[in-house]
């Protein structure tokens, strides 16, 4: 009896597990197209509605030009959701090949690697943001190449510890006595076994990238004004919060919250579906 | 576990506030300590009743207060006088000056000094300062951007009371220069006490000088004129949004906002919008695109094929609705501007209606520009009636303006994208596309800039349009060398005569400067001068001039 509700149990975490990460994913993946998809009309200035209070025709209220702010923040981060897949995906793919690379061959290779991650974490990485994205030109361009080129290292150093666990196993050893070339082994062997950290780390590098982004160009160095942007928004809102107009910023503020700790909830998730070690937990 | 849980929640909540918090989590923290200061100075305030606490921008904290590296050029006296002074009728009175002359030829001007001056430092004026302070300005002039000494030849004193300015060239403009550069004392000058502790002829002295904190100012016992009726006045340096929540506390007296904060209310305060002569325009390539070569060799693609169409332009410029503009960006603070502004004494004064539409849309089809596909915008030959304009990064303002523009030119069938960009972008963009620009200044010398055809392409912000009129050309010429003030603004008219005619600028409004003043202190509005360029420290121009009521 006792035993069956311990298994009971068990499945029903499970069950939820999934359920969250399906929900997390829909939202995400639901205000990505939402926003990628929306008529620009939603949003457009309408001065006689200039900074109406939230309520039933505005959810979000809207701005000192009359923009819907609901529909502004739904597209504005879609744009932060773009450049945070193009960030995530371009960093983890370097880091899974850094990772791997300085493991696999070892020597003056992993020397380099290493100091290439210990440069980029030795400087804060605001500045290290600020300065790529200023040098090229700020904007979309800026800002998209500079969250990329900033978020693998310590992706690196993970795959690269996974790697060197398996690296003096027997059937790695016995790979290469059987003439398997490094990059064979690399692939047949390190690949499949540090997918799970490696794609865990994937999905939490989402929010960094995000947040990252609205960080500098709340600072003014990322999205220029024109474009819809939560870094772009709370930046204005904060002309207005002296004087009261709170739902500026808050409502902007909670949408990339939620979409923050989303994907931190279906990172965790994972980690507890796909991480072997976590299995017992 | 769960207490990790609840405490990565924690840790992501505060990761994710300290995002909306980075950008003020450094000035609050600054900010707080200039509330201490400003709490401090406003309960000594409260007790003589006699001092003022105020916040006028921080521009007078980012540069150096000595007039030979550019300090208070704007032709009103401060902490230094200048030999004249602008009235608030925009006309030049003497100040260090009694009286002048102008030879014939225009190349000497001979300034007789006013009797009895004596600096803060208890020490006389004479010929000997004005004669030091010219000189160290045109032997270091790459230290003082806004007073151009460069035609200067020589100045010499002829005795105690009267200096002799010799021209290389003939220039008009000079009399400007002489409003703009203010005296410092020959004996006692010291370039780097200057930079906060001037010392100077001025109604005003700073007794105290706190890099980025605050400028204590007391009246100068020997200052010539009718001394202060305020005892004391402390600038103080803090974010826009920091002064405002400051005034609403009752910390200030006097506070800068910008035109957004316009409709609020302070407790104890009443909104002052002060005139000014500071236009926004918006530039318009008047050439069409090509291909160009720059004053550095580089090779770049200039000119707009919209707004190189006068059509266009005309349309624009007479068939927007500027009032309706101004209430939308500016909640209705400002006044619309179709060219510089009348209190200028050479700036034109052919105005026009705007808003009319009809008249807009028959010269607009006239011209070929048509909406034939029924989008709402025009198009002629296959090209839309489509440009863009920029907005300089971090000015809301003006972004504003040019957002409520590009609503109301929609309604004329032209589409306009309003981008920002950065200063150092704009240079490359200025050629090809609008640029929003502020202009507010006492020389009419921004006419040699803005249409002068030989400065077009010679990076700077000069002739940004392309515009080249020989006509025009000779015109500014004939106003640089006028040998008198008559003259010269003539000449100055009719090169906004013609060159209006062309509608290369877009201008849109005359801004007025916003401030919250304390309801029992006299800004002394009917001496204050019309505001140049640069909202903020303006409203100190006749600071002599207030009182408690």
């Amino acid at each position: 009896m006792h035993r069956l509700k311990r298994e009971h149990r068990h499945w029903n975490r499970r069950m939820l597990v999934t359920v969250v990460t399906a929900a997390a994913l829909l939202y995400l993946v639901g205000i990505f197209l939402w926003g990628t998809l929306m008529d620009p009309s939603y949003y457009a200035v309408h001065y006689e509605n200039k900074l109406l209070p939230p309520g039933l025709s505005h959810l979000f209220g809207t701005d000192f030009m009359g923009r819907d702010m609901f529909f502004r923040c739904v597209k504005g981060l879609s744009n932060s959701l773009v450049i945070g897949v193009l960030a995530a995906a371009f960093s983890s793919v370097l880091a899974l090949i850094l990772g791997i690379a300085s493991a696999v061959c070892g020597g003056w290779v992993d020397r380099a690697v290493n100091w290439c991650v210990d440069l980029c974490m030795g400087l804060p990485h605001l500045v290290l943001l600020i300065l790529i994205s200023f040098m090229l030109g700020k904007g979309t361009k800026g800002v998209t190449i500079a969250v990329a080129l900033t978020h693998w290292p310590s992706l690196t150093r993970v795959v690269r510890a996974e790697v060197l666990q398996v690296r003096s196993s027997q059937y790695v050893q016995a790979a290469y006595r059987m003439g398997r070339s490094r990059l064979q082994v690399a692939w047949t062997h390190m690949v499949p076994h540090v997918l799970p950290a490696y794609l865990i780390g994937l999905v939490l590098l989402f929010p960094h990238a995000i947040m990252h982004e609205a960080s500098i160009t709340f600072l003014g160095f990322g999205l220029p004004a024109e474009m819809p942007a939560i870094g772009v928004i709370l930046s204005e809102a904060m002309n207005h919060i002296a004087t009261g107009k709170w739902w500026l910023a808050l409502f902007p503020g909670l949408m990339l919250l939620a979409a923050v700790l989303l994907f931190d909830a279906i990172g965790d998730n994972l980690k507890k579906l796909w991480n072997p070690g976590s299995g017992n937990e | 576990m769960r207490k990790r849980k609840i405490l990565a929640w924690i840790l992501m909540l505060t990761l994710a506030s300290g995002l909306a918090g980075c950008g003020s989590g450094d000035t609050q923290s600054a900010a707080a300590g200039d509330d201490a200061a400003a709490q401090e100075t406003a309960d000594e305030g409260a007790l003589s009743d006699r001092e003022v606490t105020a916040y006028v921008g921080t521009s007078i904290f980012e540069s150096s207060l000595d007039p030979v590296k550019g300090a208070m050029s704007y032709a009103y006296p401060f902490t230094n006088n200048a030999l004249l002074k602008v009235n608030p009728e925009s006309e030049y009175v003497g100040d260090l000056a009694a009286d002048w002359e102008i030879s014939e030829d225009a190349l000497t001007y001979t300034f007789t000094l006013r009797d009895g001056v004596k600096f803060s430092d208890g020490s006389d004026f004479d010929a000997g300062d004005v004669v030091f302070t010219y000189e160290t300005v045109r032997d270091h002039q790459a230290n003082n951007e806004n007073v151009d000494l460069t035609r200067l030849d020589t100045v010499t004193a002829l005795d105690d009371r009267t200096v002799e300015f010799k021209l290389k060239e003939c220039y008009s403009p000079f009399f400007d220069t002489a409003a703009m550069l203010q005296i410092v004392p020959e004996d006692s000058y010291d370039s780097a006490l200057f930079d906060t502790m001037p010392v100077g002829t001025g109604a005003w002295k700073v007794v105290q000088y706190d890099t980025n904190q605050q400028i204590i100012l007391e009246p100068n016992e020997y200052y010539f004129g009718e001394a202060p009726a305020i005892s004391k006045v402390t600038l103080v340096y803090m974010d826009s949004d920091a002064a405002f929540a400051a005034a609403q506390s009752g910390q200030l007296d006097v506070v800068m906002v910008g035109s957004s904060y316009a409709k609020e209310e302070v407790p104890g305060m009443e909104l002052a919008a002060l005139e000014t002569m500071d236009v926004r325009n918006i530039s318009l390539p008047v050439q069409e695109e090509h291909t160009a070569t720059d004053a550095s060799g580089q090779e770049m693609t200039v000119g707009n094929n919209v707004t190189s169409d006068r059509a266009v332009r005309e349309a624009l410029s007479i068939g927007i609705d500027r009032q309706s503009i101004i209430d939308n960006a500016f909640n209705g603070v400002g006044v619309p501007a179709v060219n510089f502004t009348d209190n200028l004494i050479w700036a034109s004064t052919d105005d026009y209606e705007d808003g009319r539409r009809e008249e807009a849309e028959a010269i607009l089809e006239e011209a070929g520009w048509l909406d034939e596909d029924g989008d709402g915008v025009r198009e002629k030959e296959g090209l839309a009636c489509s440009f863009d304009i920029y907005s300089p990064g971090g000015d809301q303002d003006r972004y504003q303006l040019a957002a409520a523009l590009a609503e109301d030119a929609a309604q004329l069938g032209i589409q306009i994208h309003v981008k920002t960009a950065g200063w150092d972008e704009i240079v490359a963009l200025q050629a090809v596309a609008g640029v929003v620009w502020g202009w507010g200044q006492y020389s009419p010398t921004v006419l040699y800039s803005l249409f002068e055809s030989d400065l077009y392409l010679t990076g700077g912000y000069d002739n940004v349009v392309g515009y080249d009129n020989p006509q025009v050309d000779v015109k500014i010429d004939e106003a640089l060398s006028a040998n008198n003030q008559e003259d010269a603004v003539a000449a100055w008219k009719e090169v906004q005569r013609m060159a209006d005619a062309d509608y290369p600028y877009l201008y849109l409004v005359n801004i007025q400067h916003c401030y919250f003043v304390n309801e029992n202190l006299d800004i002394s509005t009917e001496t204050q001068v019309p505001h140049p360029h640069g909202h903020g420290s303006p409203i100190i121009c006749n600071m002599g001039d207030w009182s408690w009521k």
